[in-house]
Order: C-alpha cells, then structure tokens, then sequence
C-alpha cells in the first residue's frame, strides 16, 4: 500500500464494513463504551477520593487536651512551643467555653442546654488543633506533643487516614478488575466483529490474494474497522461522562460525606486532561490489537483453503 | 498498455533468482523453441497431504513459450486445476520446480508473491465476481489492489471494457449480468492490471455452446495482442476447433503434448 488512493480505498472499505455488520459493530462499540464509562466512573472515583484523602491529610489535624488546672499562661508557652516545629503548619486554640458552645449548638436543645445554666461540662475540653504541613509526620509528632509538659492527651487521625488508605486500595484493585474484565469482553466482541467481517469478505480476500494485494492491503479495512470501533467506543462515554461529571461526583460524594465536613472535587479540566489520551488509547489500541490478532487468525485459515 | 506490461515485467524481474536461458531444460528444437519460455516446470510432482488419492501431479515437465496458447486438457481430477494452483504459487510442488518469467517460483518470499501473481490475470468457472458490485467496480478492484492511482483507474478499465465488449453495462450488476457477460467482466478484471500470462481454469465450464465460443474468441484475441494465454478446459469442441497446443494430463501424467485437437481419451 504505496499512495494516497490505496489509503483512501482501504479506509472507506474499513467504514464499510462496520455498515456491513451493524449488529455485531454496535454490539462492540457499546460494550466498548460501556467498559470506558466505567473506566471513567472509576477513574472519577478513585481521583477524588484520593484528592479528598489528600485534603483530610492536611486539613485534618490533631487535637492536644491540656491537664488539669493549666494556667492560660503556660497555653501561650505550650502554643509558642509547638508553632516552632517545622513539621506544624498552624495551632489553634479553642477555649473549653468555645467548645461547650459549639457542642450545645450542633448537639442539645435550646431547652435541654438552658437546664446546664452556667455549668460548663466540658470545662477541661480546652484544646489546640494543630495542623502539619505533611502527615507524614503527624503520627511521630502527635507522640512528641503528647509528651511536653502541660499535655493531657492528643488525639490523632490516624484511624481516618488509615482507613481512607484501605479504601483507596480496595477501590484500585476493584476497578482494575472490573475494567479488566470489560477490557476482555470488548476485545472478544471486536474480534467477533472482524470475524464475522472476514467471513462476509471471504470471497473477495481470495480474489485480492489471487490478483496481487499486498497483505497490509488485505488487512487495513479491518484494521480500520477495528480502530474506528474503539475510537467511537471511547469518544462516546467520555462525552456522557464530560456531560455528567459533577453529577457522578455528588453522587460519589453522597457515599463518602460523613468522612468529611467539606467537599473539594478535582477540576473537569484536570480529570480529562488525563481521561480523554487514556480512553482513547485504551479503545484505539484495543480496536487495533482485536483486530491484529482475530485477522492472523482468520487470514491464514483462508490461505490454507 | 505496452510500456505497461514492460513495467510490470521489469519489476517482477527484478529479483535474484532469474534463470539464465542456458539454465532452461533441454528440448527439442521445433519452430518456436527459440522465443523465451514463460512457463517452466521441470519434473514436477504434487502430492496433497491428508488426500485419498493424494498425488495430483507425478513427475510432469513442459514448458510454455512467450505468446503462447496452450490448453491444458484431461477428465476430472487429473491434476489440470493443481498445475493452475502452482503457476499461482497458492500451493507448492512436493518436487521439482516451476519457472515463470524466468523466475523459480520455490524461491519467491512471501511478499513477493504478491507482485508475482500481478502479472498473471486469473479467470475461474465459477467467475468470482463481486456480486454487489457493478461492473466498473469489479473491474476497478482489481486496479484498487494494486494501488492504481485514482486518475489512472477509469482510463484502464474502460480500456478493457472496450475490449471485452461491456463498456455499455458497466453499471449493471453480475446478476443481471448472462453467464458469458459475467465471464467477459471476469476476464477484464484479469486483464485490467496487463498480465504477461492469463489462465484460465474452465472458463467455459457454466457457459451454453454460443458463450463458450465468444469467450474462446476473446481469449485468442487477447492472445494475439501478446499476452500468453493458458486454458485448463474438458471442452473437447473448443479444443479441436481451435487448433492450438494441447498438453493432455491424465491421472497427473502428461500422456500427450501436441499441436492440434483433443485426442487423447
């Protein structure tokens, strides 16, 4: 296949044959486009909640109690103290009256508070929040401040973290899985497809064999076929999923909402900057090895007739 | 069409394994022995694996000289069709070897083979045509293989529609097409691409006696423009009255080769 025209027949001939079998064409675009919609959700997925994990990672911080009987003082040393590590990215402070107001407000009735009168229960609730600037540090660092003077106890988000980590791990293996396996059917369905091709065109492949077609000749129409089938596979959910990113999201996030107080997705720009040259690889190279492969097959069968 | 078929003769020359004229076999001096044979086989033998009556061809040699016409004759199953086979490199002899254009085809890689069989035009009983397609279109495919330029693809087909009488049906479809015309599109989709060789494997095979005739007709007028023309047929009518060279193959053994009618039962 040496010009233009070769290039042009073949093409409009790997169209054709998608026309030629329509069911099994649209069989294999729609598993194909089932399998990179998915690809998408679970890119979505995994994207976000690793931007979320990254967030609560640095925006959730630990909580330090003070003992008993702390003067507001020696808070003020303890506070100057922790901000000079270079691993704390800020310390706040919250009153044992400020966190007895946010309790009796996101907690107890109006009534049910006014009985308290001017009792303050969580009176040795009195705490910093510290935040750091990598959480790496957090565990090494929430055993450093547990043991300054003035410290009662430190609560860390270790468990949090942990937990978003083992759910961040079973996420990946599941949609590897799950995308593998529609990965395996698509490329089943477009090897049937180029099958069912091959055996329509029978005829004419033995009549190119006989009057001089090159082998890339023969294959191209198919192979043109098999491309095409996975470029449409993989432009149309990325355009449904375009359409329906934010509304995938909220349902994604609907999940995981009581892990985090706030919400914070990852740009469409940014998700598709990498979704859009990974589907289309992904559904291009399938339609193009389904096709390679089912063609080696079903070529040398019609050679040995 | 000439500077054509010289293109296409010199690129399929162009290899290593060439034969030299004194590599040729030995034979007999007659009065065509000094134009350059197309066609060689040397002492071949085909035996198909797996067959019951496995041997097809047993230790056959003959040889066709340029712008020849030669009938290959025989009942059924006596190895007509094979010896079409390995002329078109589709299968390979168990022994002996075969030469066209001066080339031994055992030695053809096979990307090669595919610009060998471009200068063999081909036609089958069974025409094989495309059927829904027209006949400019079957015609053109045959271009379309090769990678013909779009320009120079209505300019040779509508050539060899000329020739064989169809430039007016060139968009009717083969069935609407009568056995002899099928056949005639055939034979220019087979001419299309200025083979140096045609065969033709019963190209009579599905035609009434009045079709038989043209196609015969034709193929002698395609013979008398240059092109070497090989005909496997069982069509003993034709073959007598056309008084061309007759190889008579018999149980995969030529019993007879001579100018002249079919004699040999």
């Amino acid at each position: 296949m040496n010009n233009i025209s070769s290039f042009a027949y073949c093409f409009h001939q790997g169209i054709k044959n998608i026309g030629r079998n329509k069911l099994f064409s649209i069989a294999s675009v729609a598993t194909m486009t089932a399998c990179l919609f998915l690809f998408g959700v679970m890119y979505f997925l995994l994207v976000n909640v690793r931007f979320m994990l990254l967030e609560a990672e640095t925006n959730v911080g630990i909580t330090a109690f003070f003992d008993e009987g702390v003067t507001q003082e020696q808070i003020n040393e303890l506070k100057t103290k922790i901000e000079s590590y270079d691993e704390v990215k800020s310390v706040t402070y919250k009153s044992a009256e400020d966190t007895w107001e946010e309790y009796k407000e996101s907690h107890l009735t109006e009534e049910l508070a006014s009985t308290f009168g001017d009792d303050n229960p969580l009176e040795d609730s009195a705490s910093f929040t510290i935040f750091f600037k990598s959480v790496d540090s957090q565990q090494e660092m929430a055993q450093k401040i547990a043991e300054l003077k003035g410290i009662r106890k430190v609560n860390d988000t270790e468990d949090l973290v942990k937990t978003l980590t083992r759910m961040n791990h079973i996420l990946s293996i599941g949609s590897i899985a799950i995308i593998g396996l529609l990965l395996c059917i698509a490329t089943f369905l477009i090897s049937t497809t180029v099958t069912m091709g091959v055996s329509v065109r029978r005829k004419e492949i033995s009549i190119m064999h006989l009057i001089g077609a090159t082998d890339i000749f023969v294959r191209a129409p198919f192979l043109v076929e098999g491309v095409v089938i996975g470029l449409l596979g993989a432009c149309i959910p990325l355009s449904i999923l375009y359409a329906l990113y934010y509304k995938i999201i909220e349902l994604i996030a609907s999940k995981f909402s009581s892990l985090f107080n706030t919400l914070n997705f990852v740009k469409t720009s940014q998700v598709f900057g990498v979704l859009a040259p990974v589907s289309i690889c992904i559904g291009v190279g399938i339609g193009f090895l389904g096709s390679y492969f089912t063609l080696n097959k079903q070529l040398r069968k019609i050679r040995q007739m | 069409m000439k500077k054509e078929k010289e293109y296409l003769q010199d690129e399929f020359y162009d290899d290593e394994d060439m034969m030299d004229e004194a590599d040729y076999p030995d034979e007999e001096a007659d009065d065509y022995s000094m134009q350059t044979p197309v066609i060689v086989m040397e002492h071949v033998s085909k035996e198909y694996e797996g067959a019951t009556d496995s041997q097809a061809l047993n230790d056959v040699s003959f040889r066709v000289r340029k712008g020849e016409f030669v009938f290959i004759v025989g009942p059924s199953g006596s190895g007509k069709s094979t010896m079409i086979r390995l002329m078109m490199k589709e299968v390979s002899p168990t022994e002996g070897r075969i030469y066209v254009a001066g080339k031994d085809l055992a030695g053809l890689k096979k990307r090669q083979v595919c610009k060998y069989r471009r200068n063999i035009g081909i036609v089958f009983q069974d025409f094989r045509l495309l059927q829904e397609r027209n006949v400019y279109e079957n015609v053109a495919f045959a271009q379309q293989v090769i990678g013909a330029s779009a320009r120079r693809i209505p300019k040779e087909v509508s050539k060899v529609l000329n020739l064989v009488g169809l430039s007016n049906k060139f968009r009717s479809k083969p069935t609407e097409l009568s056995g002899g015309e099928q056949q005639r599109v055939a034979l220019a989709r087979a001419l299309v691409n200025n083979p140096m060789i045609l065969l033709a494997d019963e190209p009579t095979g599905n035609l009434d006696p009045q079709n038989s005739w043209e196609i015969m007709e034709l193929l002698e007028e395609i013979n008398k423009r240059g092109t070497t023309v090989v005909v496997v047929t069982h069509n003993q009518e034709i073959v007598n009255k056309m008084q061309k060279r007759v190889i008579s193959v018999h149980n995969g053994v030529i019993v007879e080769d001579k100018r002249g009618g079919y004699t040999h039962e």
